[in-house]
């Protein structure tokens, strides 16, 4: 079964449930996984931080750093252990090529920057450009599926 | 509201006729509506998977906005042929030629659209440079979704559904407004 993660949503999951968010743009997937006991996370964040979060609640997980402080804390409480967790980051892109948008390439940047302080490995990526994307992720085998229009 | 439905529609007329004599096909509105929601909260007017070529212009002057126009794929080629004068079902992958020429089917009808609201409602609005993606809608809607989101929570949400007579494609104009500055410019309107 799969669990849709809809925009600004975060999900928590084990076999036999997969993770999956659907046409993807400018939007990061965040993927979290213990291989251990094979719990999987997945957060569809909008935005980075910057200079946004003061209009917003704290734990408003549309923006990058509350969605992983929640993904983190979720996954502990699930079993997860902080130091087995493995990143990958799907997204991040600007669909229109010619419009000046960082908004994709913030939220990469943004996310990376948040792994690091939390010591989380980024073991994969398939982020930017001009292509919207699909993504599904195996708690059992810890795969990431992406699927595009090509 | 009330006021603002009867000029949407009017403007969505014109819009149409304009869309209509481009193509020299028979183009009749269907969905019109004008409503304020939470722009995270937008529902998606076709699925999200499916391929469509969008049109994009920011909207500047006194509201800040977004108009995107959609065609869905089998829409968009058939538009394309009728455009750049090919057999029809000749396009089967847009060129730089029907990209560009979207693109300015767009500008026309956002224009026309603009036009109507503006004059109405005494008003300045601007479109901008149109851009163009072909891709899944929810990966293009969302983008500008977010881009709105960064300025304003809300807006005023105008929906137009395009008919292509006789064959059932359809096109979609969606314009997203800052519903504060919207209401502080025309005030009894809203």
């Amino acid at each position: 079964m799969n669990i849709e993660v809809k925009m600004g949503d975060i999900a928590v999951a084990q076999p036999p449930s997969n993770l999956a968010a659907s046409a993807v743009g400018s939007c990061l997937i965040i993927i979290f996984y213990d291989p251990g006991p094979l719990i999987g996370a997945m957060a569809h964040a909008m935005l980075s931080t910057h200079s946004l979060a003061a209009k917003h609640q704290l734990k408003d997980t549309k923006y990058i750093d509350p969605a992983v402080d929640e993904m983190i804390e979720r996954m502990l409480a699930s079993g997860a252990k902080k130091g087995n967790l493995e990143a990958r980051l799907v997204g991040g892109a600007n669909m229109f090529p010619a419009l000046k948008s960082d908004i994709g390439k913030n939220n990469v940047l943004s996310a990376k920057k948040k792994l690091e302080e939390e010591g989380i490995r980024l073991i994969g990526e398939c982020v930017g450009g001009s292509i919207g994307r699909s993504v599904e992720f195996s708690t059992t085998t810890g795969v990431v599926t992406v699927k595009t229009k090509f | 509201m009330d006021k603002l439905q009867e000029i949407n529609k009017e403007a969505a007329i014109n819009a149409s006729n304009a869309l209509s004599k481009l193509i020299d096909r028979q183009v009749s509105v269907g969905i019109c509506k004008a409503e304020i929601k939470k722009v995270a909260e937008l529902s998606p007017l076709i699925d999200i998977e499916e391929i469509v070529a969008g049109i994009y212009l920011p909207v500047k002057g006194a509201v800040i906005g977004a108009a995107l126009l959609i065609f869905p794929k089998e829409t968009a080629f058939t538009l394309s042929d009728l455009l750049v004068r090919r057999e029809p079902g000749t396009t089967r992958k847009l060129t730089e030629l029907d990209k560009s020429a979207l693109k300015e089917t767009g500008n026309i009808i956002c224009g026309t659209y603009f036009a109507v609201l503006a004059n109405t409602l005494q008003i300045k609005l601007i479109e901008q440079v149109p851009n163009f993606s072909f891709d899944m809608f929810g990966a293009i809607i969302t983008q500008i979704i977010t881009e709105f989101a960064q300025n304003a929570e809300e807006a005023l949400v105008i929906e137009l559904e395009f008919l292509f007579k006789p064959a059932t494609l359809k096109g979609y104009l969606l314009l997203l407004l800052n519903v504060d500055e919207f209401r502080s410019i025309v005030g009894g309107a809203l």
